[in-house]
């Protein structure tokens, strides 16, 4: 039993391993994915986080972390970026944790003066020391990396070294519908790491090279990386930027990427297995429920089907 | 870091790098605020040793291919050329001509129409990409047109007009239903798309000498936007686009919007330039 496990959580691990077993799979293989209940902003988000990281069993103590949160656009009545108090809460949680540094580092894609929209959004008002804090990627200094068997059209691409510097990336993106891609979750949120100074507003060039594949590549290029998804009020329909709120109540963290966003496909009812970009990152079929550690609350206790577009109705998760 | 008005153009010098270039936030000098910045002291007439550094820094960062790469590591020319341009470097015209969306190649043109591809907006127009290989978007095209416009004063060539007219009617063409521009996508899976300050301000500026309702509608998206943004890039380039356009903006108060870096004082003192009636980027008809 892992240490710091709740004695629930232990008994789905158990449950799960057995399952493991019936399979023939080992399960030290299966990939350990959190969801855990948070109803509001206003509750103790740092907390829960850092009962996420201890369950995880991540390695904090002296590492330099940037939390890359997800920063479109700002619209009051909207759900577009991952909200503050739980950015503000894991920079808490990191550091009461004893990492060296915790950064927010954020690239837009559309909007050239990221500062006013995350004053806008309330990252100056809930994160203290912001701006101090803070990257804005798409005018970091970048390096040239040789992506490995990519499964884009490119070869390699320009990054910020501030995203390449850290001893571990945390994907922070809101739980959201996409009109492109049918969900935007932790993977996608990396395309935000790519930057503006270089290909310009949009980030184009990962549309021409196509979209699933360089989600996929941009996965491999940052492999010390965490989730952690804001659920608690997420997007659906037009998603990533004029759809609706959706109440979920719920935080989904985990250190495989693609087992964190296939649990939130399932939270959202949508079927992971049809995800082009999961499909094509999946190392262990972690697209499938039954090959995830998943453990705190079950994925039945929150979900909430999202309203998807014509364009994405085929990926309704059937049951 | 909020500054007094009279100390913007000492915190531009002393932003500069010691290799004569500007930097966004680092010491590491990018093609973007070095031109902006040599524009700024060309608008205060400072043709001084810093003026010089930086040309020369920008001179040297040419490419075999006659463009400008956004900085030193990468090898790839790109929509800063224009820039390039506008801040003195004449010979990055012929690779600008060269270069339009993807979207309007041939190659492209055939694809869609044999899928049937439909674009919601800007269907048919030519403009500038970001990065070569991919499609137009707005401010590159406005950018070009800009620095286009300027070289056509020193010999009007048949192609660099039809490229100006081109690369307008690809602005217009983008106009968001507020009147104002966004990035260059009026309308998403049949939904209305809102303009935004800065990019409402780089295209009407591009679009100066012209009139016509859709020019009207810019004005007053323009208007709005002056009214509302604190970001003084955005406030910049408005001031800039009303200016050209012969509405006289309100003059940028510091102290109600932040000036942070190189990029921020280059704008600001192109922007107060303007309002005094000293444009650097409307000195020419289209």
């Amino acid at each position: 039993m892992k240490a710091g496990l709740t004695r629930r959580e232990a008994i789905a691990g158990t449950a799960a391993g057995i399952g493991l077993a019936a399979c023939g799979r080992p399960r030290l293989n299966k990939p350990l994915v959190s969801i855990v209940k948070a109803a509001g902003y206003g509750e103790d988000l740092s907390e829960k986080v850092r009962s996420i990281l201890r369950n995880h069993k991540v390695a904090v103590r002296g590492k330099r972390i940037v939390l890359k949160p997800n920063l479109v656009e700002f619209d009051p009545s909207s759900a577009i970026n991952t909200h503050p108090l739980l950015v503000a809460a894991a920079v808490e949680a990191f550091r009461s944790m004893g990492a060296a540094s915790v950064e927010i580092a954020e690239g837009p894609g559309h909007r050239r003066n990221t500062l006013e929209m995350a004053e806008a959004a309330g990252y100056f008002g809930f994160i203290a020391n912001f701006e101090k804090r803070f990257t804005d990627l798409n005018v970091d200094d970048v390096s040239r990396v040789k992506l490995r068997s990519p499964r884009s059209a490119l070869k390699s691409l320009y990054l910020p070294n501030t995203a390449l510097g850290a001893d571990l990336l945390v994907s922070m993106p809101k739980m959201k519908t996409h009109h492109w891609v049918g969900a935007t979750l932790s993977m996608k949120n990396f395309f935000g790491l790519v930057p503006g100074g270089v290909y310009g507003w949009p980030k184009n060039i990962l549309h021409w090279a196509g979209i699933p594949q360089c989600i996929a590549d941009l996965h491999a290029a940052f492999p010390r990386h965490f989730a952690i998804v804001d659920g608690i009020v997420g997007m659906e329909g037009n998603g990533p930027i004029q759809g609706k709120p959706k109440a979920v109540g719920a935080i989904v963290a985990g250190a495989d990427m693609v087992a964190v966003d296939a649990t939130c496909c399932h939270v959202m009812g949508i079927d992971p297995s049809r995800v082009e970009y999961l499909k094509l990152a999946e190392t262990g079929g972690q697209t499938e429920e039954a090959n995830v550690h998943q453990i705190g609350e079950p994925i039945r206790a929150v979900r909430a089907d999202f309203e998807l577009i014509k364009q994405f109705e085929h990926l309704r998760l059937k049951g | 870091m909020d500054l007094p008005q009279t100390d913007i153009l000492p915190f531009l010098l002393s932003r500069q790098n010691p290799d004569g270039g500007w930097g966004y936030n680092s010491r590491v000098s990018w093609t973007e605020p070095t031109a902006l910045a040599l524009l700024a002291l060309t608008a205060r007439r400072e043709h001084t040793d810093s003026f010089a550094r930086g040309s020369r820094w920008l001179r040297a960062l040419r490419r075999s291919d006659g463009g400008w790469a956004p900085e030193q590591a990468v090898e790839e020319s790109t929509w800063v050329t224009a820039l390039a341009v506008l801040a003195g470097q004449a010979d990055g015209v012929e690779w600008l001509l060269r270069e339009t969306g993807r979207e309007s190649t041939l190659l492209e043109r055939v694809r869609r129409r044999l899928l049937g591809v439909k674009w919601e907006y800007g269907e048919g127009t030519v403009g500038w990409s970001w990065y070569p290989g991919t499609a137009a978007w707005a401010v590159p095209t406005a950018i070009t047109v800009l620095a286009l416009q300027r070289e056509i004063r020193s010999g009007a060539s048949g192609a660099m007009r039809k490229r100006i007219e081109e690369g307008r009617e690809a602005l217009l063409a983008r106009a968001c239903p507020d009147g104002g521009w966004n990035h260059g996508a009026s309308r998403a899976l049949g939904t209305d798309a809102s303009s935004y300050p800065e990019t409402t301000g780089v295209v009407l500026l591009a679009l100066h000498g012209m009139k016509g309702a859709a020019i009207d509608r810019g004005i007053a998206a323009a208007k709005r936007h002056y009214e509302q943004c604190r970001a003084i890039q955005g406030r910049s380039w408005l001031a800039l686009a009303l200016s050209a356009h012969g509405a006289k903006p309100a003059p940028i108060r510091m102290g109600a919007v932040a000036c942070r870096d190189a990029m921020d004082a280059a704008m600001l003192i192109l922007a107060e330039e303007a309002i005094r009636e000293n444009n650097a980027f409307s000195g020419v008809a289209g």
